[in-house]
């Protein structure tokens, strides 16, 4: 069996699921109706299991975990955003999450389809554990600082509504919209703090050096200070809410910027990745 | 000079510090580092080259001014953990304390039986006690060490740092690289390294999957000390004290000089590197090194070597050599490049903090565990003269969340229904900062 042709299949079905999905929340939206809100989030569960399936067998079919150029950390990009928002779609009771969640996970699923889905052979300095773990951690920190991105515009946008009782039905007061927000700027930072820290022990076995100042690290670090300061920020009297909600869009800025920006406009060792 | 402290110490000027780290890295990776100032001024502007070098902005990571601000990081995080140490502890105790005041922030209506509350709730069994007033009460506390999260976070941050700008300031890193057969000096140190073996695997389209070297270390003096080590890309050796690292490997060519048919020097010339000739004004270099340059007569490859010579450091001329032929020009010496090989480059570090860095990242990691997943949750519940119960509770970090699940498991509804009635508002996070700073 080809398994990276089976990949490719799967890939292409989750993708259509994914924007099935979008399209269903938006419907959820525009009809009021909460059972379409739950379809979608059922679509959007398939689509994230096809989707496991589909690293599962790209795994297989290149005999190495599938994290390790752009098309793979895309894929599973999109993957850990929509692992987490559905974690907090369901433990929250929270469809409207999705469907602001779904546009930007179609968004990187897309990105995913645009890059080279060609399987090549390893570098030597790639071939670690190490990687492993940096990589999947990376995955689900990028995932939760999507969800706290998406959060952030629902909050902003909370008032802003003009069908207020269907808002209200739907998504959480304010403060307990930012106290998940909060919950997953958590998860982010303790998943980004393991991401860099196995990073480093890895490009110390591979490098010989574990911390060089290159520009991924660099702004691996500066998303780190940001989200820093916005733990902080928050003990503060009057840093919660709505400016804690701006903080955690802008966040999100800074983690696209490391992801993409990073190897499009700064030369580096990681620039591979 | 108390408020000075007091600033040096608070949460402000940690949040200063942090967004002013964060830019410098920012401005430190859009900004090419260590260019020489021509290559800035022609980047951008002299006038803007000349601000970049005098700010230390072409090296902005060794810069004095980054490690005084690392250093005034570490003071704020070393003076924020001491001056809260007494308080968190008195914290710490005091969250067990049954006897307590409860907070009447998270309260669920009334139940007859609170037990279950507790149990679905997650909480230990609750301890049975009575109040100020002697009505009857349980008390259950919950993940008290969480208190400690952000001070082991700090701890595990000044550890790191601590580990990293030491390691920086103390460690010793040189470079050894030859072919196989060689022993080589490890810098001035006194140990000298030798190459055993080196090989490089690859794939059957020759795709290189992994460069290895077997070494010895011998100590300075004592070769029947020498140790031996097995290194590859991601599997560094550890010898004496030092970590080899494979780092790189290039071409190189055996060099014979020989005068009258005899011998006079032998030895390995790795590509990019030059040999004075002997008695000459003459600098021989290897620039290239290409097994299968041309072909023989019987479809054997034939190696080339491109070199350059130098007469007194100025460049006379450049051409190729073929295996087996001779380099002219160096007449009465017959000077030829053989026997293509490659050469290994091991990278030999000593870093005798970087452990501590590494204790300070998993203390950092432990700190952010427990602040944020082991939250400090307080369950009363308290009995009314009816004989019924009033349940509080209280999660500083949970807030409304925390609430909810209370409901809840009161067989409530997790958010009061229909009329939204006016949220209690959740206790402020505990914040020393604020504690302080309003009195
Ligand atoms: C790189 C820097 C830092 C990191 C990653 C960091 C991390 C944290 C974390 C994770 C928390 C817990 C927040 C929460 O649970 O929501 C925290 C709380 C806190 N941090 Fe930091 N911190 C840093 C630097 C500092 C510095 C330099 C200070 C100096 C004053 C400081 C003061 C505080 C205070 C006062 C709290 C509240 C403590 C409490 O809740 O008991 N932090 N920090």
């Amino acid at each position: 069996m080809d398994m990276l042709r089976i990949e490719n299949t799967l890939f292409t079905i989750v993708m259509l699921l994914y924007f099935a999905a979008m399209v269903l929340y938006f419907v959820f939206i525009a009809v009021k109706k909460d059972g379409v809100a739950k379809a979608a989030a059922i679509l959007q569960t398939v689509g994230l299991v096809l989707h496991t399936a589909a690293l599962i067998c790209r795994g297989i079919g290149a005999g190495r975990l599938p994290l390790t150029n752009q098309y793979e950390f895309a894929t599973s990009f999109a993957w850990g955003l929509c692992l987490v928002s559905l974690i907090f779609i369901w433990k929250f009771t929270f469809p409207m999450l999705g469907a602001f969640a779904a546009p930007v996970i179609f968004l990187i699923i897309g990105y995913a389809a645009m890059q080279s889905k060609a399987v090549k052979p390893l570098m030597p300095s790639l071939r670690s554990n190490w990687l492993g773990f940096h990589v999947s951690t990376a995955i689900i920190a990028y995932g939760a600082f999507g969800v706290s991105f998406v959060l952030g515009i629902i909050f902003l946008l909370r008032d802003r509504m003009k069908d207020q009782s269907f808002w209200d039905r739907h998504v959480p007061a304010k403060e307990k919209l930012d106290l998940i927000s909060y919950r997953s700027v958590c998860l982010g930072l303790l998943f980004l703090t393991f991401t860099i820290l196995t990073g480093a022990i890895w490009a110390e076995r591979a490098w010989g050096s574990y911390w060089s100042w290159d520009p991924k690290e660099t702004w691996s670090l500066v998303t780190w200070l940001v989200y820093a300061v916005y733990l902080h920020l928050r003990i503060r009297r009057g840093w919660q809410g709505r400016a804690a909600a701006i903080f955690a869009v802008l966040g999100f800025i800074c983690v696209l910027f490391t992801y993409v920006g990073v190897n499009t406009f700064l030369p580096g060792i990681h620039s591979y990745a | 000079m108390k408020k000075v402290w007091k600033f040096l110490g608070s949460m402000r000027f940690a949040i200063l510090l942090l967004v002013i780290l964060a830019a410098a890295c920012a401005v430190g990776s859009f900004i090419p580092q260590l260019q020489p100032y021509e290559t800035y001024a022609e980047t951008y502007s002299p006038r803007l080259a000349g601000l970049i070098v005098g700010l230390g902005l072409d090296d902005v990571f060794h810069s004095g001014w980054f490690l005084v601000l690392t250093i005034f990081l570490c003071g704020n995080l070393l003076l924020c953990n001491l001056t809260r140490l007494p308080q968190l502890v008195r914290r710490y105790r005091a969250a067990a304390d049954p006897e307590q005041p409860y907070p009447a922030t998270v309260q669920a209506a009334d139940v007859a039986e609170p037990e279950p509350i507790f149990a679905k709730l997650g909480m230990p069994k609750p301890r049975a006690g009575t109040d100020a007033q002697g009505s009857a009460t349980l008390f259950s506390v919950k993940n008290r060490i969480g208190l400690w999260g952000a001070w082991v976070c700090h701890l595990g941050i000044l550890l790191l740092i601590l580990g990293f700008v030491l390691g920086q300031m103390t460690k010793e890193e040189y470079t050894v690289y030859g072919v196989p057969g060689q022993t080589l000096p490890i810098a001035d140190t006194g140990y000298t390294l030798t190459i055993r073996d080196f090989r490089i695997d690859r794939q059957d389209d020759g795709f290189a999957t992994q460069y290895a070297s077997s070494v010895t270390v011998s100590p300075p003096g004592a070769p029947e000390q020498a140790q031996q080590a097995e290194i590859g890309v991601n599997q560094p050796g550890s010898l004496f004290g030092f970590k080899l690292y494979q780092n790189s490997t290039g071409d190189a060519a055996r060099l014979t000089v020989k005068k009258d048919g005899e011998l006079v020097q032998e030895n390995w010339v790795c590509v990019g590197d030059g040999v004075r000739m002997l008695d000459t004004p003459l600098a021989l270099y290897l620039r290239a090194c290409v097994p299968d340059y041309d072909q023989a007569a019987d479809g054997s490859a034939v190696p080339g070597y491109a070199y350059q010579i130098y007469i007194e450091d100025q460049f006379y001329t450049m051409d190729v050599q073929l295996e087996g032929q001779s380099i002219p020009y160096f007449t009465p010496y017959e000077v030829r490049f053989s026997d293509p090989t490659a050469y290994t480059l091991i990278q030999v570090k000593r870093d005798r903090f970087a452990l501590l860095a590494l204790l300070g990242g998993v203390v950092t990691m432990l700190g952010l565990l427990l602040a944020f997943y082991l939250q400090l949750k307080q369950v009363w519940a308290v009995q009314q003269p009816d004989g019924r119960w009033t349940v509080y509770g209280a999660c500083p970090k949970g807030g409304v969340l925390f609430a909810g699940q209370l409901r809840q498991a009161a067989g409530l509804p997790a958010t009061p229904d229909p009329e939204p009635e006016p949220e209690p508002a959740p206790e402020p996070e505990t914040a020393p900062d604020q504690i302080e700073e309003s009195r």
